[in-house]
């Protein structure tokens, strides 16, 4: 599958065009503005007044795709729009009138002028009832993206650095820090695979390390009360200490049961579930969040982002919009399955035995515009009635760790059953979550305008590398899960005590539930950091790794 | 200042109108004026949408710009290949719903 542009740059102007943007700068797209009508799906065509319709004025036809010229206003179709530059020197560019799209004729192709994109999205935001769409004409907010920056630099791990001493790496034998195996402690495989995926998202392990949590003061703990955070930071230590031999997160175990009662027990548990539970407990033992704006406790800080969800009336285009935070996006397979009938006919598409599922195929169907039941007709604003619509999703704001969560567990409610889908699904290393943002798509749904939009943020990366992958294999009732960590430009097989090295193709075949992407700058960063060894005096590097191969 | 005199003389729209307009463009106008034929248009549009008739497209165009490489490709190129597979292609059941849709049209506006 071919990957979009993470960039979205302007196509420069071919010099007919800009010999004309010289020549009558923004006249004649101003005089096209008032021609210009939207229909509620985001269509813009350009419709004269007239009552007839309109026709080449050398063959009359009315058939193919017509444009007008810019600069006389006068009417050919596709194959005599040469013929019309030929009679009018410098009459070269015109707009295609069912698109609304610029057209050279000189070079017969279409061309891009986001001046002209924004006076076509000027005219159709104007025309759309008003309030509650979320496209924002004006400039975007400053918003907290500085804060979150901030934020995110403040969780490096200068600190730690000073803290331990330079080693000369000795390539092979030296495993990077943190690597220890984890005691399974009845079926608790779904704690620990979860665990090392939190141990190695950069922004959160270095929160831990560089002693921000300082566990000394901590009210709970003098008070003789379990305290998740000092129990997590207990955690972090201990495996980033040196020493190799597995360790029993009994503490952490026990902490967390106190706060998710309902899940204290010694039956396999989902792991999403605890991941989730974790980062909720997180949030309430942290820092009392503020009543306004967003909350500063380190699982907020690093894993939260936004969601967009747009619904638009069908009839009338009134679009209301509504902003959710997320700490992880749950996703369903896509398995190519289309939902009308009849493809028999179709020599080009494939049978579905052979489609397979991708982690952008997934985020495709995330992110695709869906047909609300009729069941679900939303009440439109405009109309004053229930309509039709149509819902799409998007990602406002990215997080610094994305945490991608597969559906793989399907539950019916009705038949009192579950089961798990099996299916394989390929993921990438390296992701570009660009197309998704809400800029994108919302860009996307007025017809790939070149135009700038709110929140447009351009210089905020959306680039992720991965550094876990969670894995679950067996069926629902008895399974195992394993952690794949990539640090390092390896990977290491994470199955509850035994920590194995593997090649990258063991990771890709594997059957992935919940997936870890760190921001590229900020995974680049904490691997640099790994390469320092701790000077502990209990344990000698150079000791085969027990548990270990 | 533009030599009006040099100019070639506009073609002579006055013959075509003599001929007599066949049917197909009497029902075409009469689509078209009454704003039935934008209707079908985006109820078509709708459903190659949903039959992942225009990905397909989509993915043709992305096969023909990469083997031509970004450059050497402009819309009319790209309008002409594509469009013959995708004239081929279209599912029976669209085209049966279109034909009943301007069946009904045709009752309705009394032609």
């Amino acid at each position: 599958m071919m990957s979009r542009n993470s960039m979205y740059t302007n196509p420069k102007p071919c010099k007919h065009l800009a010999d004309y943007k010289l020549r009558h700068g923004l006249s004649g797209y101003n005089l096209l503005q008032e021609q210009i009508r939207t229909t509620p799906s985001g269509k813009s065509s350009v419709k004269n007044h007239q009552t007839e319709i309109p026709r080449c004025c050398f063959c009359n036809g009315y058939q193919k795709r017509l444009y007008l010229c810019l600069i006389c206003s006068s009417i050919s179709c596709s194959s005599h729009t040469l013929l019309h530059s030929q009679c009018e020197n410098g009459h070269d560019i015109a707009v295609d009138i069912e698109r609304s799209e610029l057209y050279c004729v000189l070079c017969c192709d279409q061309v891009y002028d986001p001046d002209f994109d924004k006076i076509v999205m000027l005219k159709h935001l104007m025309d759309l009832p008003r309030s509650g769409n979320g496209v924002d004409v004006s400039a975007g907010r400053r918003s907290s993206k500085r804060r979150r920056l901030c934020s995110a630099l403040e969780l490096d791990l200068k600190k730690t650095k000073q803290l331990v001493s330079m080693r000369d790496l000795r390539a092979k034998s030296c495993y990077p820090l943190g690597l220890r195996g984890l005691n399974n402690l009845g079926s608790t495989c779904f704690m620990n695979s979860v665990l090392q995926a939190l141990l190695h998202a950069p922004p959160f392990r270095n929160y831990f390390l560089t002693g921000q949590r300082n566990h000394e003061v901590c009210r709970k703990r003098s008070s003789d009360r379990l305290c998740l955070l000092c129990d997590i930071y207990v955690f972090f230590s201990a495996v980033f200490s040196g020493d190799r031999t597995p360790y029993s997160p009994a503490q952490l175990l026990y902490s967390w049961w106190q706060h998710s009662a309902n899940l204290a027990s010694y039956e396999q548990q989902d792991a999403h579930e605890f991941f989730i539970s974790v980062l909720d407990g997180i949030h309430e033992n942290g820092v009392k969040a503020r009543n306004t704006g967003e909350c500063h406790c380190v699982a907020h800080r690093v894993f939260s982002g936004q969601l967009r969800s747009d619904v638009t009336c069908m009839s009338c285009g009134y679009t209301s919009t509504t902003y959710d935070p997320f700490m992880d996006i749950s996703l369903n397979l896509d398995t190519g399955n289309c939902p009308s009938t009849d493809l028999a006919n179709k020599s080009l598409k494939p049978s579905d035995n052979t489609y397979v599922s991708t982690l952008l195929g997934c985020l495709d169907l995330f992110t695709k515009p869906e047909k609300l039941g009729s069941d679900q007709k939303f009440f439109c604003e405009n109309c004053q009635e229930r309509q039709d619509s149509v819902k799409q999703m998007s990602i406002k704001r990215l997080p610094l760790v994305l945490c991608l969560h597969i559906k793989r567990f399907e539950h019916f409610p009705v038949r009192r059953m579950s089961r798990k889908i099996d299916r394989y699904m390929q993921f990438p290393f390296c992701l570009d979550m660009n197309p998704y943002l809400s800029s994108s798509v919302v860009r996307n749904r007025f017809g790939n305008r070149m135009f700038a939009f709110e929140g447009d943020e351009l210089d905020t990366s959306t680039e992720f590398e991965i550094f876990a992958v969670v894995t679950h294999s067996g069926t629902l009732d008895s399974g195992h899960y394993v952690t794949y960590l990539h640090l390092k430009d390896q990977w290491y097989k994470c199955d509850d005590a035994w920590i194995t090295a593997v090649e990258e193709e063991v990771v890709r075949a594997s059957q992935c539930y919940m997936l870890f992407y760190a921001q590229k700058m900020l995974y680049y960063k904490a691997n640099e950091d790994l390469v320092c060894q701790p000077v502990s005096p209990r344990a000698d590097p150079f000791l085969p790794i027990a548990g270990c191969c | 200042m533009r030599n009006s005199v040099n100019r070639p003389p506009t073609p002579d729209a006055v013959e075509d109108q003599e001929k007599e307009p066949t049917l197909q463009e009497i029902i075409n106008i009469k689509m078209i004026e009454s704003g039935e034929k934008e209707k079908l248009m985006e109820l078509l549009r709708e459903r190659l949408v949903e039959c992942g008739w225009k990905d397909e497209m989509k993915a043709l165009c992305r096969a023909y710009i990469k083997k031509k490489g970004t450059n050497n490709v402009t819309v009319d190129d790209l309008v002409h290949v594509i469009t013959p597979k995708g004239r081929a292609s279209i599912p029976d059941s669209i085209k049966t719903e279109l034909l009943l849709r301007i069946r009904a049209f045709l009752a309705s506006a009394a032609l």
